[in-house]
């Protein structure tokens, strides 16, 4: 079945090959952006870069966490103590993904209205994504320096977005001009770790 | 300078070695991506995209397929992953708007050839639209698709055969007019 076998398979492979026709390859602006992204994550990953004492930090604190949980192991036949809440770590790692699917939510968003005019939809979904981002900012994952900066940055490109009139082509160019100079969108992908998706479920 | 040496240059840290892989492959994997989005901006993303991932990867490389397959593979996954995620959000914005009472925005297809070819070949499931556009309009091999997709060949030979048929039903009205 692989080669079409009368004229209107003919037909259609022949309407087929105008299907998307590309246009010539923005073979140099894709490379500046390749390596300028190449060039954030390097040095994200530097900052990274687990030190030595945090190693040996880390190590101990694994060592200790073994100890407690053959202390609890061994002691399970008493009475368990009333439970205290989740603890400060457990909260401030669901505050964290939290942020993360926001991000990843966000950067679609921001992905698709790029691509597109500005309609109702997007102010409506901007909205939505504004209330959210404001309440990340409200909630402990503004602790972080990092995310507090995108979570500020966010906020301004959905209100513009929010605010914005439908159809304003004009407007809609100029939010598009101020993502690409402050690298919204790489920022937000350097954000969200790659691989499966993340879930909150069962964190808090 | 023959693959394997591009590659190792590449992996030591050599620039213009990098430059002259992406040379090689980016007008495919751009085309690739521009076939499947028919956007510009998503095309660029998506290229740009595979090859920050490939450069990452290029150390896990072994070499058992050739190079522009396994940067296929990664285009292929970046595209998939990337119009999922944008069919899921714009599903889930034509409900919200359906639910506010803001017109979506569906468009209405001309009756036009290209538009009906167009909006058919779009209408396709995924898996089935992959394959259609990588073999028919791209000119992939099976063995290639399979690859990429991570499928049997007879999976992609499948597919791009019920690809076709059901293009054939939703073109039917042209059957007569091309018979002549």
């Amino acid at each position: 079945m692989d080669e079409p076998n009368d004229r209107f398979a003919e037909r259609l492979l022949e309407a087929a090959r105008e299907y998307h026709q590309p246009p010539p390859t923005p073979r140099d602006e894709m490379w500046t952006r390749i390596a300028s992204e190449r060039r954030r994550r390097r040095e994200a990953r530097r900052l990274m870069v687990t030190p030595t004492w945090l190693a040996w930090g880390v190590g101990i604190a694994a060592v200790l966490a073994l100890g407690v949980g053959i202390g609890r192991w061994s002691a399970r036949e008493r009475p368990a103590p009333p439970w205290a809440g989740p603890a400060a770590g457990d909260v401030a790692l669901a505050y964290h993904l939290a942020a993360t699917q926001h991000f990843s939510r966000t950067e679609t968003f921001l992905t698709d209205f790029r691509g597109a005019g500005l309609d109702p939809r997007f102010a409506l979904s901007a909205r939505q994504l504004l209330t959210q981002t404001r309440l990340m900012l409200d909630s402990p994952a503004a602790d972080d320096a990092r995310l507090r900066a995108l979570l500020e940055e966010l906020e301004l490109v959905l209100a513009q977005i929010a605010q914005a009139a439908a159809g304003d082509s004009a407007e809609r160019n100029l939010i598009a001009l101020g993502l690409e100079q402050r690298g919204v969108l790489p920022r937000l992908r350097t954000a969200i770790p790659a691989g499966p998706g993340l879930s909150t479920q069962g964190a808090l | 300078m023959d693959e394997r040496d591009l590659i190792a240059r590449v992996r030591a840290g050599d620039g213009a070695a990098e430059r002259a892989l992406y040379d090689t492959h980016v007008d495919r994997v751009y085309r690739h991506a521009y076939r499947l989005t028919g956007d510009d901006e998503l095309a660029r993303d998506y290229t740009q995209e595979t090859f920050v991932r490939a450069f990452d990867r290029l150390a896990s490389f072994r070499g058992e397929a050739a190079l522009g397959t396994w940067i296929h593979a990664i285009a292929t996954s970046v595209v998939l992953n990337g119009l999922r995620k944008i069919t899921r959000f714009r599903r889930r914005e034509t409900d919200l708007a359906a639910a506010d009472g803001v017109p979506g925005a569906r468009r209405v297809a001309e009756p036009d050839l290209k538009q009906r070819l167009g909006q058919a070949i779009e209408d396709l499931p995924a898996r089935y639209r992959m394959v259609f556009v990588m073999h028919d309009v791209e000119g992939y091999t099976h063995e290639e698709i399979g690859t990429a997709l991570g499928v049997e060949t007879g999976t992609s030979k499948a597919r791009l055969s019920r690809a076709r048929a059901k293009l054939r039903v939703a073109l039917a009205d042209f059957a007569g007019e091309w018979r002549t």
